[in-house]
């Protein structure tokens, strides 16, 4: 039976990427704040900086949906539990992060646009992928037996990411059919970003990519402790009834 | 009264800590909201375009639900039997079972539209004039991607606990672009438009691909569905 000593110490590699993450989002946030001009009125002003956070949120949840995609499919050809783990891990960070675009998207959108929502393609596909990977986590929280949550899971990690593009077109053409409203100004092209701003996004792109890679690597290791701690109880309730 | 509220208080009990009700309900509820988003046309819009929008609209939400509640009961008769073994053990591919099952759901569902649709047409006083050809052709493209989506997630759900709740959980969202087509499609009819100013439209080219991809899908992932 294992014991408390045998459990491997946390990995020097893991603390190295988190002091890197935090690093770097330390970085980021003076390039954001003190580098970055004030972005024109009619974006915001102040208030367009919520973009170098808002934009790379999008850029993590969709990672993050391509790395539940790719895992589910090596789990079910493999049927490895390390995909399934990875798929799951991924998952949750891409729920997080979508979150966080639906919450900074209306906090930047009310005072500009004047709405908190509008049901423009970019806002309403992204409210469609929300409600996909949610129903993927309900899944996997309510499926009848152990054994089969990561097939099914796998499932709709698949046939959700191959929705996401014509989802995405279809809400798309939806929308240009019936032009109405504000027009949604695409906030990253066009808005004359000088290379100070350029630099501040960057910055936080990369920022948050470490962080992605950080918070992936804990998740993972708690669920492979939670795995050893299961085999244990198993083992330890095995060897009682001996 | 007391035992009743004791009573009461252990189902709440239960689900505190199973967690297998509220939390799908809600999902539930978001998912039914935003097919509802899509149903209504803007506020800013208006005239004949808005009626035609709400006609067309109410009929497919009535479709997708009827629909659902019908695809739930896919695997009903075998679960509740115990022969889902048996079933699985008939000597064919996993994706002829699919095809199988979905080709019951769309028979279902197309016997729904059947009677719902002339119905609807005389209730709310449709106007197609000689579109009805047309009207035709979007039904059944629709009715395929629909069924294909429907069946696999069907299929899964009936699996799960909670799986009157989580199957439109999560078919809605992916069903959103047949429904989005759907509308607008028939919205259009509903204005009298004939069947060239439809395909012109290239909404039969979103439905196409839909119908593609999600009978591939659901044929090659029955498999892994039911294992």
């Amino acid at each position: 039976m294992a014991t408390a000593s045998e459990l491997r110490p946390r990995p020097a590699g893991l603390d190295a990427l988190g002091a890197a993450a935090v690093a770097s989002v330390a970085a980021a946030l003076l390039l954001v704040f003190f580098v970055a001009r004030e972005a024109d009125v009619t974006m915001g002003g102040q208030l367009q900086r919520i973009f170098y956070f808002h934009v790379p949120s999008a850029w993590i949840a969709y990672l993050s949906f391509a790395i539940v995609f790719l895992a589910s499919i090596a789990y079910l050809r493999t049927g490895a539990g390390r995909w399934d783990l990875l798929a799951h891990a991924a998952a949750e960070i891409g729920i997080v992060f979508t979150t966080l675009v639906l919450i900074t998207g209306p906090i930047w959108a009310r005072p500009v646009w004047g709405t908190w929502w509008q049901w423009d393609a970019r806002l309403t596909s992204t409210l469609v992928l929300w409600l996909t990977y949610i129903g993927y986590l309900f899944l996997r929280s309510l499926a009848s037996d152990e054994a089969t949550v990561g097939r099914l899971a796998a499932v709709v990690g698949i046939v959700g990411f191959l929705d996401v593009p014509i989802v995405h077109f279809s809400v798309q053409w939806w929308r240009t059919l019936h032009p109405s409203g504000p027009t949604v100004a695409n906030p990253t092209t066009g808005s004359g970003l000088g290379t100070p701003e350029l630099t501040a996004f960057f910055a936080s792109l990369l920022a948050f990519t470490l962080l992605f890679c950080w918070l992936l690597s804990l998740r993972l290791r708690i669920g492979r402790l939670a795995q050893r701690v299961e085999l244990e109880e198993i083992e330890r309730a095995a060897a009682e009834t001996r | 009264m007391t035992k009743t509220m004791w009573l009461a208080a252990k189902d709440l009990r239960i689900e505190m800590r199973a967690r297998d009700t509220l939390a799908p309900m809600l999902g539930f509820a978001a998912t039914v909201a935003l097919v509802l988003a899509f149903a209504l046309p803007e506020a800013s819009s208006a005239g004949d375009d808005v009626v035609s929008y709400v006609q067309a609209g109410f009929m497919w939400v009535t479709v997708l639900f009827a629909g659902l509640i019908g695809f739930g009961r896919t695997f009903e008769v075998e679960r509740a039997e115990g022969a889902l073994d048996s079933l699985l053990l008939v000597p064919v591919d996993r994706s002829a079972l699919f095809v199988s099952k979905a080709l019951s759901n769309l028979a279902f569902i197309v016997v729904l539209e059947t009677v719902l649709l002339p119905l609807s047409a005389l209730l709310f006083a449709y106007d197609l004039g000689g579109s009805w050809g047309a009207l035709v052709a979007v039904v059944a493209l629709v009715d395929v991607g629909f069924v294909a989506v429907g069946t696999l997630y069907a299929a899964l759900a009936a699996q799960t606990r909670s799986r009157e709740l989580l199957l439109p959980l999560l078919a809605l969202p992916a069903l959103i672009p047949v429904f989005i087509a759907a509308l607008e499609l028939t919205a259009d009819l509903l204005l009298g438009a004939g069947f060239d100013a439809l395909a012109a439209r290239g909404w039969f080219g979103i439905l196409v691909a839909f119908d593609v991809v999600f009978v591939t899908a659901g044929a090659v992932l029955f498999d892994a569905v039911l294992d």
